[in-house]
């Protein structure tokens, strides 16, 4: 499978590396001089997969999603290597990152309201995404989008597509987010804190419904919050980070039952547990 | 829909009714007596009762007030018998000093900033836009910074004084553009259009100073929004995700703003009118409070803000269909 010629549909081998990340390090300038706000980070992520990457805010979580999409905000560089089917990303044109960008690679936001477009019904929002990689006319395009929103259970979704994004719900707006990323069958799926902006009933619906489309379509997905509890809902391998840097990785089993890490136990300690309720909830000391 | 647009004219109505008291109350408590300016130097008391009468300006406030209103839906008469002068309706009111009716002077010279209002519009739409955009894509660069300064100059230099300027360098030292003439554009559109241009380009200058900072800070402000980056990560091509994605956003409240200016372009442009002689609303205008005349002040005083109220509305409903969002609450 070539990257570039976008068209291949790609056919995810289980267990197969799909993303290869190492020695990833990203540097603003500041006046200070310049930062790492990612150092030397190296994960990989199997196909059909999902890797949780776990931190507080700040830890570079979502610097190291942005780099593999090449959406660095304006002056940061990436440095290192990030491999998309054994194909290198780093240093690729902003041309040829395009390509790779919604077809090969799509992101789930944290902010599913203020991540779409108000001005435009969110079927348009979907359409052009399909669009851009695969062409075709409108109203293929729109069929297929149809077909997303049923895909993330939005009732109605025939009608619904002629909706904006301020007609939906919190929990809509983020399966719409999804249905957008899915609908170009990427390889990899980056979810950043998904569901942080949602309540706990909806973001159980949210994480099943990922779960789900996940086993139908066995992308590969990082997930990206500072939830642990959540992290043991959906990732296989979690990786832990602090201040730009790997402080931990393993399965999930190893890093919940036997965290080598401070850093790491002080976090598994921070989760409230309904265990005792006269218990001290532990905070993080930085 | 038609619920919202109903409400919205009765509003602009009641706003309008307002606007026509205190304006009036303005003029018939703060300005020296018509009267007495009328009847001149050999005047007697009697001379000046006799023209108060026929003015109407002997009858208590409310009847005043009361006359003029209806004179702009029915039409009034000026005194009695054979003297009496017609002011068919919409009558504004009457100049004594020129014998003529306040509309008829004002429609005469509407034309003429018709005109000088729609072709700096599109020169002030045209570099404005063009330029906030150009220094929002390239911002920190030199292109942002030759807008930018642009603008500073735009904005800080007078009307007038840009107006002398580009008349001594383009009129005068390079003689690129004959002295403006007051032609039509059916008596020779070449001269029409030369005279016409330093209006425009002067006029234009000091509003695209202000539309290019504000679509530079509204496209810089959509820039930095989350579905940006969301357009980006679908992996649309770059012009398209600024086209459709920046676009839309950075000029919809434009549009509030150019309502706004156009409309009080079209009651007049008071300095640039009269620095060029073109003989439009804001030359009539500036003539008028030279002269005193009341009739005429409280005339373009009222059009100038029913032009204001009626754009104000024009754009509220507009913006039912430019924003989906105030759409769907509206509706």
């Amino acid at each position: 499978m070539s990257l570039a010629s976008p068209r291949t549909i790609s056919i995810p081998v289980p267990g197969a590396t799909l993303l290869e990340v190492e020695h990833l390090t990203v540097t603003f300038p500041t006046s200070a001089g310049p930062v790492d706000v990612v150092k030397d980070a190296s994960f990989r992520v199997e196909s059909g997969d999902t890797l949780g990457i776990v931190g507080e805010s700040g830890s570079g979580k979502s610097m190291t999603s942005l780099a593999i999409m090449g959406l660095l905000p304006r002056g940061g560089t990436a440095t290192g290597s990030i491999r998309l089917n054994g194909h290198e990303l780093l240093g690729r044109s902003d041309r040829e990152m395009r390509r790779v960008r919604g077809d090969k690679v799509a992101m789930v936001f944290q902010d599913p309201l203020s991540s779409l477009n108000p001005y435009y019904t969110v079927g348009l929002q979907i359409e052009e995404a399909y669009r851009a990689h695969n062409g075709g006319s409108r109203k293929n395009a729109r069929n297929v989008t149809i077909e997303a929103l049923e895909r993330v259970r939005i009732a109605d979704a025939a009608r619904r597509v002629d909706h904006y994004p301020h007609q939906f719900s919190g929990g809509m707006r983020q399966r719409i987010m999804i249905a957008m990323a899915l609908c170009l069958e990427p390889d990899l799926l980056i979810a950043d804190e998904p569901t942080t902006a949602l309540d706990v009933t909806v973001q159980a619906q949210i994480l099943e419904l990922l779960a789900d489309l996940q086993r139908e379509t066995g992308t590969g997905m990082i997930f990206i919050t500072h939830d642990l509890a959540v992290v043991s809902q959906v990732a296989q391998d979690v990786l832990v980070m602090k201040d730009g840097a790997h402080v931990e990785s393993g399965t999930a089993e190893q890093i919940f039952s036997n965290p080598r890490a401070p850093y790491t136990r002080a976090l598994l300690e921070a989760l409230p547990r309904i265990v005792d309720p006269f218990d001290e909830l532990k905070g993080l000391s930085r | 829909m038609t619920l919202v647009i109903l409400r919205r004219v009765l509003a602009a109505a009641g706003v309008l009714l307002l606007i026509s008291l205190f304006t009036f109350m303005i003029f018939f408590w703060l300005s020296p007596d018509p009267a007495v300016q009328i009847c001149g130097k050999t005047c007697t008391p009697e001379r000046i009762d006799q023209i108060r009468e026929q003015l109407g300006v002997n009858l208590p406030f409310w009847q005043q007030y009361w006359q003029f209103l209806s004179g702009i839906f029915t039409g009034r008469t000026y005194g009695e018998g054979a003297a009496a002068i017609e002011c068919a309706a919409p009558c504004l009111g009457f100049s004594f000093q020129t014998n003529e009716s306040v509309t008829d002077m004002i429609v005469a010279r509407m034309p003429v900033s018709v005109t000088l209002a729609i072709g700096a519009a599109v020169l002030w739409l045209l570099a404005g836009i063009g330029g906030g955009l150009l220094s929002a894509v390239k911002q920190g660069t030199g292109w942002d910074k030759a807008v930018m300064i642009s603008a500073l100059a735009g904005i800080s230099l007078p009307n007038y004084f840009v107006a002398l300027l580009l008349q001594y360098l383009l009129v005068v030292q390079l003689r690129w553009l004959p002295f403006p003439q007051s032609v039509t554009f059916a008596e020779d559109p070449l001269l029409w259009f030369q005279s016409y241009l330093m209006p425009w380009l002067v006029l234009a200058f000091g509003y695209a100073a202000m539309y290019s900072r504000i679509v530079r800070t509204n496209v810089i402000d959509t820039l930095g929004q989350n579905f940006m980056r969301t357009a980006k990560a679908k992996g649309l091509d770059a012009p398209v995700v600024l086209r459709r994605h920046a676009l839309r956003p950075s000029l919809t409240p434009v549009v509030t703003l150019f309502g706004m200016d156009f409309a009080g372009l079209l009651g007049g442009a008071l300095i640039t009118e009269t620095v060029f002689g073109l003989n439009g609303v804001g030359k009539l205008t500036a003539d008028s409070i030279a002269k005193n005349d009341q009739p005429v002040i409280m005339g373009v005083t009222l059009l100038a803000a029913a032009l204001v109220v009626v754009a104000n509305m024009v754009v509220d409903v507009a913006y039912t269909y430019l924003d989906p969002r105030v759409r769907v609450k509206s509706a």
